[in-house]
Protein backbone atom coordinates (compact mmCIF):
# COMPACT_ATOMS: atom_id res chain seq x y z
CA UNK A 1 0.00 0.00 0.00
CA UNK A 2 1.40 3.58 -1.06
CA UNK A 3 0.75 6.35 1.63
CA UNK A 4 0.25 9.86 0.88
CA UNK A 5 0.29 12.24 3.84
CA UNK A 6 -2.64 14.49 3.71
CA UNK A 7 -1.97 17.44 5.75
CA UNK A 8 -5.37 17.10 7.64
CA UNK A 9 -5.91 13.70 7.83
CA UNK A 10 -2.27 12.46 7.99
CA UNK A 11 -1.35 9.43 6.36
CA UNK A 12 -3.30 7.29 4.21
CA UNK A 13 -3.76 4.99 1.11
CA UNK A 14 -3.22 6.81 -2.15
CA UNK A 15 -6.37 4.81 -2.85
CA UNK A 16 -7.92 7.74 -1.08
CA UNK A 17 -6.47 10.43 -3.23
CA UNK A 18 -6.95 11.69 -6.73
CA UNK A 19 -4.02 12.92 -9.37
CA UNK A 20 -4.78 16.56 -10.52
CA UNK A 21 -1.94 17.04 -12.19
CA UNK A 22 1.87 19.42 -11.52
CA UNK A 23 1.32 22.52 -9.90
CA UNK A 24 3.23 25.70 -9.57
CA UNK A 25 5.61 26.71 -12.47
CA UNK A 26 5.05 23.29 -14.25
CA UNK A 27 1.53 23.28 -13.83
CA UNK A 28 0.49 27.02 -14.54
CA UNK A 29 -2.87 27.66 -16.43
CA UNK A 30 -2.14 30.16 -18.87
CA UNK A 31 -4.76 32.99 -19.24
CA UNK A 32 -7.44 31.10 -22.55
CA UNK A 33 -8.53 34.90 -23.96
CA UNK A 34 -4.44 35.46 -24.51
CA UNK A 35 -2.73 31.81 -24.93
CA UNK A 36 -1.87 30.87 -28.06
CA UNK A 37 -3.07 27.24 -29.34
CA UNK A 38 0.58 25.89 -29.00
CA UNK A 39 0.87 27.50 -25.22
CA UNK A 40 -3.07 25.53 -24.65
CA UNK A 41 -1.61 22.12 -26.23
CA UNK A 42 1.54 22.44 -23.66
CA UNK A 43 -0.53 23.05 -20.92
CA UNK A 44 -3.24 20.41 -21.83
CA UNK A 45 -1.02 17.66 -22.79
CA UNK A 46 2.73 18.21 -21.94
CA UNK A 47 3.82 17.37 -18.54
CA UNK A 48 7.81 17.72 -17.06
CA UNK A 49 7.27 14.25 -15.38
CA UNK A 50 11.10 14.54 -14.07
CA UNK A 51 12.58 11.46 -12.70
CA UNK A 52 13.07 12.94 -9.03
CA UNK A 53 11.15 16.28 -7.14
CA UNK A 54 8.03 17.08 -8.68
CA UNK A 55 5.34 19.37 -7.24
CA UNK A 56 2.24 18.33 -7.54
CA UNK A 57 -1.90 19.05 -6.84
CA UNK A 58 -3.46 16.22 -5.07
CA UNK A 59 -7.78 15.51 -3.80
CA UNK A 60 -8.32 13.93 -0.90
CA UNK A 61 -11.86 12.73 -1.93
CA UNK A 62 -12.18 9.67 0.35
CA UNK A 63 -11.12 11.87 3.14
CA UNK A 64 -11.26 15.72 3.87
CA UNK A 65 -12.41 16.46 0.63
CA UNK A 66 -9.64 19.05 0.23
CA UNK A 67 -6.61 20.17 -2.42
CA UNK A 68 -3.55 20.29 -1.22
CA UNK A 69 -0.22 20.51 -3.10
CA UNK A 70 3.12 17.46 -2.48
CA UNK A 71 6.17 17.39 -3.21
CA UNK A 72 6.78 14.03 -4.59
CA UNK A 73 9.90 11.78 -5.34
CA UNK A 74 9.01 10.53 -8.36
CA UNK A 75 11.03 7.51 -8.05
CA UNK A 76 10.71 6.97 -4.28
CA UNK A 77 7.29 8.30 -3.78
CA UNK A 78 8.83 9.84 -0.57
CA UNK A 79 7.46 13.03 0.04
CA UNK A 80 9.08 16.19 1.85
CA UNK A 81 6.24 18.28 2.06
CA UNK A 82 2.64 19.02 1.71
CA UNK A 83 0.73 22.90 1.80
CA UNK A 84 -3.23 22.36 2.28
CA UNK A 85 -4.88 24.73 -0.22
CA UNK A 86 -6.56 27.59 1.15
CA UNK A 87 -4.40 27.43 4.50
CA UNK A 88 -2.64 25.47 6.99
CA UNK A 89 -4.27 23.35 9.42
CA UNK B 1 -58.78 4.94 0.58
CA UNK B 2 -57.80 3.51 4.60
CA UNK B 3 -59.86 4.86 6.92
CA UNK B 4 -56.68 4.81 9.30
CA UNK B 5 -54.87 8.11 10.26
CA UNK B 6 -51.52 6.42 11.04
CA UNK B 7 -48.50 8.44 10.88
CA UNK B 8 -46.18 7.27 8.07
CA UNK B 9 -43.53 5.08 8.92
CA UNK B 10 -40.18 6.06 8.12
CA UNK B 11 -37.75 2.58 6.82
CA UNK B 12 -33.73 2.46 6.71
CA UNK B 13 -32.19 1.23 3.91
CA UNK B 14 -30.73 -1.20 5.59
CA UNK B 15 -33.32 -4.49 5.95
CA UNK B 16 -34.61 -4.90 9.62
CA UNK B 17 -34.52 -8.63 11.31
CA UNK B 18 -38.20 -8.87 12.89
CA UNK B 19 -39.57 -5.75 12.26
CA UNK B 20 -41.04 -3.32 14.51
CA UNK B 21 -41.90 -0.28 14.28
CA UNK B 22 -40.64 2.54 17.28
CA UNK B 23 -40.94 6.39 17.15
CA UNK B 24 -42.05 6.30 13.78
CA UNK B 25 -39.10 4.21 12.09
CA UNK B 26 -38.85 0.86 11.18
CA UNK B 27 -35.97 -0.92 13.63
CA UNK B 28 -34.46 -4.49 14.03
CA UNK B 29 -36.37 -6.01 17.13
CA UNK B 30 -33.75 -8.73 17.34
CA UNK B 31 -31.30 -7.88 20.10
CA UNK B 32 -27.59 -9.99 19.74
CA UNK B 33 -26.96 -12.34 22.75
CA UNK B 34 -22.85 -11.72 22.47
CA UNK B 35 -20.73 -8.83 22.94
CA UNK B 36 -20.09 -7.88 19.59
CA UNK B 37 -23.16 -6.78 17.35
CA UNK B 38 -23.95 -4.50 14.62
CA UNK B 39 -26.93 -2.09 15.13
CA UNK B 40 -28.73 -0.02 12.78
CA UNK B 41 -29.09 3.42 14.08
CA UNK B 42 -30.40 5.27 10.37
CA UNK B 43 -33.39 6.36 12.94
CA UNK B 44 -30.69 8.83 14.74
CA UNK B 45 -31.41 12.83 13.26
CA UNK B 46 -28.47 13.90 11.36
CA UNK B 47 -27.65 17.08 10.94
CA UNK B 48 -24.85 18.20 8.16
CA UNK B 49 -23.18 21.82 9.06
CA UNK B 50 -20.57 23.62 6.94
CA UNK B 51 -19.20 27.00 8.47
CA UNK B 52 -15.31 28.42 8.50
CA UNK B 53 -13.04 25.96 9.99
CA UNK B 54 -12.11 28.40 12.40
CA UNK B 55 -14.28 31.32 13.78
CA UNK B 56 -17.59 32.23 15.79
CA UNK B 57 -19.27 29.15 14.59
CA UNK B 58 -16.91 26.87 14.80
CA UNK B 59 -16.75 27.36 18.90
CA UNK B 60 -20.40 27.39 19.20
CA UNK B 61 -20.59 23.80 18.19
CA UNK B 62 -17.65 22.94 20.83
CA UNK B 63 -15.23 21.19 18.67
CA UNK B 64 -12.91 20.67 16.31
CA UNK B 65 -12.38 18.83 12.56
CA UNK B 66 -11.40 15.04 14.54
CA UNK B 67 -13.06 15.12 17.92
CA UNK B 68 -16.29 15.02 19.11
CA UNK B 69 -18.72 16.22 22.15
CA UNK B 70 -21.57 15.60 23.66
CA UNK B 71 -23.77 18.88 24.22
CA UNK B 72 -27.70 19.87 24.95
CA UNK B 73 -29.22 22.22 21.79
CA UNK B 74 -32.02 24.50 23.22
CA UNK B 75 -35.12 23.44 22.11
CA UNK B 76 -34.00 19.41 21.65
CA UNK B 77 -34.21 18.64 25.51
CA UNK B 78 -34.43 14.61 24.14
CA UNK B 79 -31.39 12.87 24.86
CA UNK B 80 -28.10 13.55 24.10
CA UNK B 81 -27.03 15.91 21.12
CA UNK B 82 -23.27 14.62 19.82
CA UNK B 83 -21.42 16.75 17.85
CA UNK B 84 -18.87 15.21 15.10
CA UNK B 85 -16.22 17.17 13.59
CA UNK B 86 -16.03 15.18 10.63
CA UNK B 87 -14.15 17.16 8.15
CA UNK B 88 -12.20 20.50 7.86
CA UNK B 89 -15.08 23.03 8.18
CA UNK B 90 -17.32 20.33 8.14
CA UNK B 91 -19.73 18.79 10.93
CA UNK B 92 -22.02 15.85 11.73
CA UNK B 93 -24.94 16.63 14.45
CA UNK B 94 -26.96 13.54 15.74
CA UNK B 95 -29.66 13.67 18.02
CA UNK B 96 -32.56 11.00 19.34
CA UNK B 97 -35.01 10.08 16.13
CA UNK B 98 -37.58 12.64 14.91
CA UNK B 99 -35.47 15.30 16.19
CA UNK B 100 -34.03 16.48 12.90
CA UNK B 101 -35.92 19.05 12.01
CA UNK B 102 -35.93 20.76 15.77
CA UNK B 103 -32.53 20.35 15.99
CA UNK B 104 -31.60 21.78 12.34
CA UNK B 105 -33.69 24.98 13.65
CA UNK B 106 -31.87 25.18 16.90
CA UNK B 107 -28.40 24.76 14.74
CA UNK B 108 -29.64 27.51 12.76
CA UNK B 109 -30.55 30.19 14.91
CA UNK B 110 -27.46 29.42 17.67
CA UNK B 111 -24.79 29.72 14.47
CA UNK B 112 -26.26 32.32 12.51
CA UNK B 113 -25.46 35.10 14.76
CA UNK B 114 -22.05 34.07 14.09
CA UNK B 115 -22.29 36.47 11.14
CA UNK B 116 -20.33 33.63 8.93
CA UNK B 117 -21.65 31.98 6.24
CA UNK B 118 -23.07 28.92 7.65
CA UNK B 119 -25.17 26.21 6.46
CA UNK B 120 -27.36 23.85 8.02
CA UNK B 121 -29.10 20.80 6.51
CA UNK B 122 -31.19 17.88 7.71
CA UNK B 123 -29.39 14.46 6.21
CA UNK B 124 -31.62 12.22 8.63
CA UNK B 125 -33.31 10.26 5.13
CA UNK B 126 -30.17 10.55 3.11
CA UNK B 127 -27.75 8.62 4.97
CA UNK B 128 -27.35 5.47 6.91
CA UNK B 129 -25.81 5.25 9.91
CA UNK B 130 -24.50 1.75 11.59
CA UNK B 131 -22.89 0.93 15.20
CA UNK B 132 -20.04 -1.59 15.54
CA UNK B 133 -19.75 -2.40 18.99
CA UNK B 134 -18.06 -4.98 21.26
CA UNK B 135 -14.32 -6.07 22.23
CA UNK B 136 -13.54 -7.57 18.50
CA UNK B 137 -14.61 -4.22 16.56
CA UNK B 138 -11.69 -2.98 15.85
CA UNK B 139 -10.64 -6.38 14.72
CA UNK B 140 -13.58 -6.57 12.76
CA UNK B 141 -13.14 -3.15 10.79
CA UNK B 142 -9.42 -3.36 10.53
CA UNK B 143 -10.28 -6.20 7.54
CA UNK B 144 -12.25 -3.28 5.92
CA UNK B 145 -10.44 -0.10 6.70
CA UNK B 146 -6.93 0.93 6.63
CA UNK B 147 -6.95 3.05 9.85
CA UNK B 148 -4.84 2.55 12.43
CA UNK B 149 -7.26 1.85 15.29
CA UNK B 150 -5.50 1.59 18.68
CA UNK B 151 -6.27 3.16 21.46
CA UNK B 152 -3.05 5.61 20.63
CA UNK B 153 -4.46 7.01 17.28
CA UNK B 154 -8.29 6.97 17.23
CA UNK B 155 -9.31 6.98 21.34
CA UNK B 156 -12.47 7.27 22.27
CA UNK B 157 -14.35 10.51 20.75
CA UNK B 158 -11.91 10.32 17.77
CA UNK B 159 -13.68 11.29 14.22
CA UNK B 160 -12.21 10.46 10.81
CA UNK B 161 -13.46 9.75 7.25
CA UNK B 162 -11.62 7.40 5.27
CA UNK B 163 -13.31 4.11 3.27
CA UNK B 164 -14.59 1.10 5.00
CA UNK B 165 -14.66 -2.00 2.57
CA UNK B 166 -14.25 1.16 -0.33
CA UNK B 167 -17.40 2.97 0.74
CA UNK B 168 -16.41 6.88 1.71
CA UNK B 169 -17.55 6.18 5.53
CA UNK B 170 -17.58 9.26 8.28
CA UNK B 171 -16.01 6.63 11.47
CA UNK B 172 -16.78 8.17 15.08
CA UNK B 173 -15.61 6.20 18.22
CA UNK B 174 -18.24 6.68 20.73
CA UNK B 175 -17.83 3.94 23.45
CA UNK B 176 -20.03 5.96 25.49
CA UNK B 177 -22.83 5.34 23.44
CA UNK B 178 -22.52 1.75 22.56
CA UNK B 179 -24.83 -0.96 23.78
CA UNK B 180 -25.41 -1.29 27.41
CA UNK B 181 -24.74 -5.18 26.83
CA UNK B 182 -21.50 -4.85 25.50
CA UNK B 183 -18.22 -3.35 26.54
CA UNK B 184 -15.32 -2.50 24.37
CA UNK B 185 -14.97 0.47 21.90
CA UNK B 186 -17.87 1.19 19.77
CA UNK B 187 -17.87 2.81 16.25
CA UNK B 188 -20.52 4.84 14.55
CA UNK B 189 -20.17 4.21 10.63
CA UNK B 190 -22.17 7.09 8.50
CA UNK B 191 -22.51 6.22 4.83
CA UNK B 192 -24.57 7.66 1.47
CA UNK B 193 -27.99 5.87 2.41
CA UNK B 194 -27.52 3.84 -0.77
CA UNK B 195 -24.32 1.92 0.78
CA UNK B 196 -25.90 1.06 3.93
CA UNK B 197 -27.25 -2.23 3.00
CA UNK B 198 -24.11 -3.13 1.41
CA UNK B 199 -21.81 -1.49 4.22
CA UNK B 200 -23.95 -3.61 6.94
CA UNK B 201 -23.34 -6.60 4.45
CA UNK B 202 -19.57 -6.05 4.44
CA UNK B 203 -19.40 -6.13 8.14
CA UNK B 204 -21.47 -8.68 8.96
CA UNK B 205 -19.84 -10.81 6.54
CA UNK B 206 -15.96 -9.47 8.20
CA UNK B 207 -17.12 -9.85 11.46
CA UNK B 208 -19.01 -13.39 10.98
CA UNK B 209 -15.31 -15.14 12.60
CA UNK B 210 -15.65 -13.39 15.40
CA UNK B 211 -19.05 -13.94 16.54
CA UNK B 212 -20.50 -10.76 15.09
CA UNK B 213 -24.84 -10.26 15.43
CA UNK B 214 -27.25 -7.72 14.42
CA UNK B 215 -28.24 -5.92 17.24
CA UNK B 216 -30.99 -3.75 17.83
CA UNK B 217 -31.54 0.11 17.58
CA UNK B 218 -29.05 1.91 20.60
CA UNK B 219 -29.62 5.26 20.21
CA UNK B 220 -26.79 7.74 21.74
CA UNK B 221 -27.35 6.80 25.05
CA UNK B 222 -26.22 3.39 25.19
CA UNK B 223 -23.89 2.94 28.72
CA UNK B 224 -25.72 5.43 30.23
CA UNK B 225 -28.57 3.91 30.64
ZN1 LIG C 1 -7.43 14.60 4.00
Amino acid sequence: MMLLPCPWCGPRSATEFRFCGEAGEAGARPDPATATPEQWRRYLYLHANPRGWSTESWYHGSGCRRYFTAERHTLTNEVRSTTAAGGAP
Amino acid sequence: MSETSEEPIARSPIAPQAPVVRFGWEISARAARGDLSLSDETPLAKVAVRAPFRGAAADALGVGFGRTTRTDVDGVGVGDVLVVGSGPGEWLVLAAPGRGPDLAAALTRRLGSSGEFVSVIDLTHGRALVRLAGRAAPQVLAKVCGIDLSDSVTPDGAALRTTVARVVTDVVRDDRGGPPSSVGPSYLLHVERSSGQFLAGALLDAGAEFGLETGTFVGLAGRDT
